[in-house]
């Protein structure tokens, strides 16, 4: 049993957090040979947040990692998919896909999409893997993977003073991706960032969800988000651990919803998605 | 102890889930040493009222807060935004402001700026902005402005950072100020007593983490063990609880730090953090 949280910690005990079924949509784990170890040292943190689940995104062996992580995926294969073994009741998986290379995308989407056990795939936003999403190699992997019923998670960034983030995708590159596929839903990694902009960006396609971690907990940003997407479409992540707890659960619990928009944001649209998926 | 008038408002506001119960234990009150009173220049928030800043605040167990002003990024006549700042740090709502004004040393007669916020309006220090005033700590008013600020007995607040770069307005984009002077600067003056406010430390030079004179919140600190990493390299005596509010939601510092006990802080070391520092640095 976890201590009780001390008296001026304005996180709500376990007991109280339980009651929202929180799903994490978005970890952040070390990757290669350290993704087991960071999950372990992050349960007492998980038992106290009463997280009930984390989805981590794997590396395949697709060249979505360093060269060092990816030697090291080569040689220990049966570890990709070990958090899910070891922590079945806790883990979720998506696989991160590498659009500079399609061909072996689209094996490794049938090896662990299609025959499981992962729920979806992430697109990278940065070397060496990230491609814009309008990119038309990106679409032919998005065709497989709604074939497959898989969530998509599409890390996103508007970083002022850039026009696009080379290896990445802003809000509005997927949102012109989305348009092209109705019946499949996106899930915006952090909003875009300046949220202000990423949720202008995707305010008009239904099938495009913003998700909440990877920025500061600035005060507004689930306010607006509720306003101009409606609670349905925004789901919690928290960006373990190289984000907080405090900034990624609290920009959720302090905002001004009610209590039904909150259980929305931080796990209902997640579990929603997934079983819509 | 909050008003029943004032626990259903904040009910209404919150949830009743995440307020803390009615009378809970809270031993001794906490300080927040990095608020801003005024309107954020690029968004309306939800806390940019005085009123609903002390609200919020006093529910989550404080008694002071440290205030800055946001007219102070961009305004010029920084002596109107001080005493408008002065006149609006009075005790709210159970709330204790200290006013700590803005001074730009690029600004004629800075020094003025600075005298007025010592006596005439009696504030315990000073908030710098380095970046949104346009110069860096090699400045040649620098070292003069922290040996006044020394002289009067001012606590200064440097901010390092008002805003993740990622996200600024495009067209007042600033970097986050490069502290790499300031060690040898405040052993030249030993006397002053600098508060970086907003500050991301990666890591901690060497230099930077073994200067008596030299404090930092925990506003921008991230990561789960990164309350726990900064106390351990800075020392527990120099880190200070601040939110950044009305900007930041002033809750995610404070659990932040509830996070650094899973990581190994120190229960003594949080305590200092919550409630000795900042009363410490006031009357040192």
């Amino acid at each position: 049993m976890p201590a009780a949280p001390p008296a001026w910690s304005p996180l709500p005990p376990s007991g109280v957090l339980a009651r929202y079924e929180i799903w994490d949509s978005y970890l952040t784990q070390e990757r290669g040979a350290a993704t087991v170890p960071t999950i372990e040292a992050l349960l007492p943190l998980v038992e106290r947040a009463a997280l009930k689940k984390l989805c981590y995104f794997a590396d395949v062996g697709l060249g979505t990692a360093s060269p060092a992580i990816e030697a090291w995926v080569s040689t220990h294969p049966d570890q990709i998919d070990e958090p899910l073994r070891r922590w079945p009741e806790l883990m979720l998986g998506m696989i991160q896909l590498n659009a500079r290379d399609v061909p072996r995308s689209l094996v490794a989407l049938d090896r662990w999409l299609r025959d499981g056990p992962m729920v979806g795939v992430y697109f990278p936003g940065s070397a060496p893997a990230g491609l814009p999403c309008t990119h038309p190699d990106v679409a032919r992997l998005v065709e497989r993977v709604a074939e497959l019923g898989g969530s998509i998670m599409m890390h996103t960034w508007y970083k002022t003073g850039e026009a696009g983030p080379p290896h990445g995708s802003t809000p509005s590159d997927l949102a012109e991706l989305a348009a092209r596929f109705p019946g499949q839903t996106f899930i915006c990694a952090h909003a875009g960032g300046n949220w202000e902009l990423g949720l202008r960006a995707v305010h008009e396609l239904p099938n495009v969800v913003v998700e909440t971690s990877g920025f500061d907990a600035t005060a507004g940003f689930l306010e607006m988000a509720v306003r101009e997407l409606g609670a349905e479409r925004v789901v919690f992540g928290s960006h373990l651990p190289s984000r907080s707890l405090g900034t990624e659960l609290g920009k959720i619990l302090f905002a001004g919803l009610d209590e039904n928009q909150k259980r929305l944001v931080l796990g209902g649209n997640f579990r929603r998605l997934l079983r819509r998926a | 102890m909050m008003s029943l008038t004032r626990r259903r408002l904040l009910h209404a506001t919150l949830g009743a889930a995440v307020l803390p119960a009615a009378g809970a234990p809270q031993a001794r009150p906490l300080i927040d040493v990095n608020v801003s009173l005024g309107h954020w220049p690029y968004r309306r928030l939800p806390l940019d009222e005085p009123a609903a800043l002390a609200a919020r605040l006093v529910a989550l167990g404080f008694d002071e807060a440290w205030a800055g002003s946001f007219e102070g990024l961009l305004h010029r006549d920084l002596a109107s935004v001080n005493a408008r700042l002065a006149a609006a740090c009075r005790p709210l709502d159970g709330l204790r402001l200290r006013a700590f004004g803005s001074v730009n040393p690029l600004l004629p007669d800075w020094a003025e700026d600075l005298r007025r916020c010592a006596i005439e309006h009696r504030m315990p220090g000073i908030r710098l902005h380095p970046n949104h005033h346009g110069y860096n700590l090699t400045h040649p008013s620098f070292a003069p402005l922290l040996h006044l600020a020394a002289e009067f007995g001012l606590i200064v607040q440097l901010v390092v950072s008002t805003e993740d770069t990622r996200t600024q307005h495009p067209l007042t984009r600033v970097a986050d100020v490069d502290l790499r002077p300031l060690p040898d600067l405040l052993r030249q003056e030993p006397e002053s007593r600098v508060l970086l406010l907003n500050h991301r430390p990666q890591a901690l030079p060497p230099e930077m983490a073994g200067l008596p004179n030299l404090f930092f919140d925990i506003a921008r600190t991230e990561g789960t063990d990164g309350v726990a990493r900064l106390v351990s390299l800075a020392g527990p005596e120099r880190v200070l609880f601040g939110s950044h509010a009305p900007f930041l939601i002033p809750e995610a510092a404070l659990i932040r730090v509830e996070e650094g006990l899973l990581a190994g802080l120190p229960e003594e070391a949080a305590d200092s953090l919550l409630f000795t520092n900042a009363r410490r640095l006031l009357h040192a």
